[in-house]
């Protein structure tokens, strides 16, 4: 905890959270707000057509998705880590934080198993295994956004 | 900064107002009668001129509405101001908003699905004309009652349609309740990448990252962009109602309105989009057809950014 609160004091993440720059905080929230909405609504384009919207749509042609899909992710690590860096001793006390943190981590293993799955199966219908991934990570991710949002309301 | 702000003072908002309001009810007059007579000459390119002009009226009626917004707190206290009128058209129009946004989605629904020659096409585009008939009487009250704000000598009867709504105290309970504001603010969240997903799609698609692959079947996920699109609407203008004057002075707010009616465009050019608007003869993808998909998800990474932004740009923006 002492740890954290060294970090939380620091002079980069002090400044990061008392600067009255929209350069500062509001920019790096900004910036994980928009890793989200890309991440998340790739995700949800694929994770459509494999629960059978727009079959005509050959998954393999929705392999485009994934790199932006990683580079959201990489910019909401980077941005995320920041932010929590920030408010380190309060967060890590939260149950919240943490709900989001394992939510975050099954939404990332859902992509990891869609993007074997697209790489395999360039056919119209996709799997029954594959739907069910397809169908937790719409859940996952709409959950993930909801935890992320109760973050800013609960203590 | 006031270059960064649309409306230099709050009276422009009322200027605005007064020119803008006029579209849902001509508006609505131009789409029904368009709609009827291509109705009675069966053709087709006239109901779907029908459709676009309903699906632009519902568009335009968002900055209609947020202007109208603006107005309230500029005229409220002003000499000469009927509050009872001023109340029962802010009611009227809370109302009558909300239907020419049901009916823009209706006509919306039917465009894309005439795009696709669905056989249910028909009788959706006659419901989004029916529903045009309920709009146009609900706006036409509203601009009525509207008239009378500043213009008691012309003694038109304020009737309130549905005298049990009541936009303010239905927008304060939005905002007073514990739960009700984090999960509209989830749904705005869900919206707002849902669409962004989805003209993520299209938009690789328009740029020819997608060869082989039919422009029809990608159109198909367009209702969950629209549906994305809708949700974020309702949940908006929630939060507006609630709000009005906080974001009534912020420019950020009014830029992300701009950029708003600028996506719903975006969103008609992709669903009545024909193949040889998206590339030339020989099969080439058109510089203007990657110039708007590329501009597509600019519009959206700008609304996010005046969204996201709103609390912290204001004192910026304004100072």
């Amino acid at each position: 905890m002492s740890f954290l609160a060294a970090v939380e004091a620091s002079a980069f993440f002090t400044w990061l959270r008392e600067s009255d720059s929209i350069g500062a905080f509001p920019t790096v929230l900004m910036l994980h707000t928009l890793g989200v909405m890309a991440l998340g609504g790739a995700c949800a384009a694929l994770d459509l057509r494999i629960l059978g919207i727009g079959l005509g749509i050959p998954l393999a042609s929705l392999r485009r998705l994934f790199p932006i899909m990683w580079a959201s992710f990489s910019l909401n690590l980077v941005t995320g880590i920041m932010l929590f860096c920030a408010y380190a001793t309060s967060l890590a006390v939260m149950p919240m934080f943490f709900i989001k943190l394992a939510l975050v981590g099954a939404g990332v293993a859902t992509i990891v198993v869609l993007q074997r799955g697209v790489r395999h199966d360039p056919t119209a219908p996709a799997p029954t295994a594959l739907r069910t991934v397809a169908a937790a990570s719409l859940i996952i991710w709409t959950a993930v956004i909801m935890a992320g949002r109760l973050l800013a309301y609960i203590e | 900064m006031s270059l960064v702000n649309p409306f230099g003072n709050p009276s422009d908002v009322v200027h605005l107002h007064l020119l803008l309001n006029h579209i849902p009810t001509i508006g609505s007059i131009v789409g029904v009668g368009v709609f009827l007579v291509g109705l009675l000459r069966r053709e087709q390119p006239m109901r779907t001129a029908a459709l676009e002009v309903l699906f632009l009226v519902a568009l335009a009626t968002v900055p209609a509405y947020v202007t109208g917004g603006g107005a309230i707190a500029v005229v409220e206290h002003a000499e000469g101001t009927s509050r009872e009128a001023l109340g029962a058209h802010r009611d009227a129009a809370f109302v009558a908003f909300t239907v020419m946004q049901v009916t823009g989605a209706a006509a919306w629904l039917a465009l894309w699905m005439f795009r696709r020659r669905l056989p249910a096409a028909g009788p959706v585009s006659l419901a989004a004309g029916t529903l045009a008939v309920i709009t146009l009487a609900l706006m036409g009250n509203v601009a009525n009652i509207g008239g009378e704000i500043r213009h008691p000598e012309i003694g038109a009867a304020v009737a309130v349609p549905f005298p049990g709504i009541d936009a303010a105290a239905l927008a304060n309970s939005v905002v007073s309740h514990l739960w009700v504001w984090p999960a509209l603010e989830t749904l705005h969240f869900v919206g707002m990448s849902l669409s962004f997903g989805v003209l993520l799609v299209m938009n690789i698609h328009l740029l020819g990252l997608m060869p082989g692959t039919p422009f029809l079947t990608v159109h198909r996920l367009l209702p969950w962009g629209m549906l994305g699109v809708m949700l974020n609407v309702a949940t908006g203008m929630l939060f507006f109602s609630g709000n009005i004057q906080q974001y009534m002075e912020n420019p950020a707010f009014h830029w992300k309105v701009v950029l708003l009616v600028l996506a719903g465009l975006n969103y008609l050019y992709l669903t009545v989009v024909e193949d040889d608007w998206v590339s030339d003869s020989a099969g080439r993808i058109r510089p203007i057809t990657r110039a708007l998909a590329v501009s597509s998800l600019a519009v959206w990474i700008g609304i996010l950014y005046f969204g996201r932004m709103l609390p912290y740009l204001r004192g910026v923006l304004t100072s």
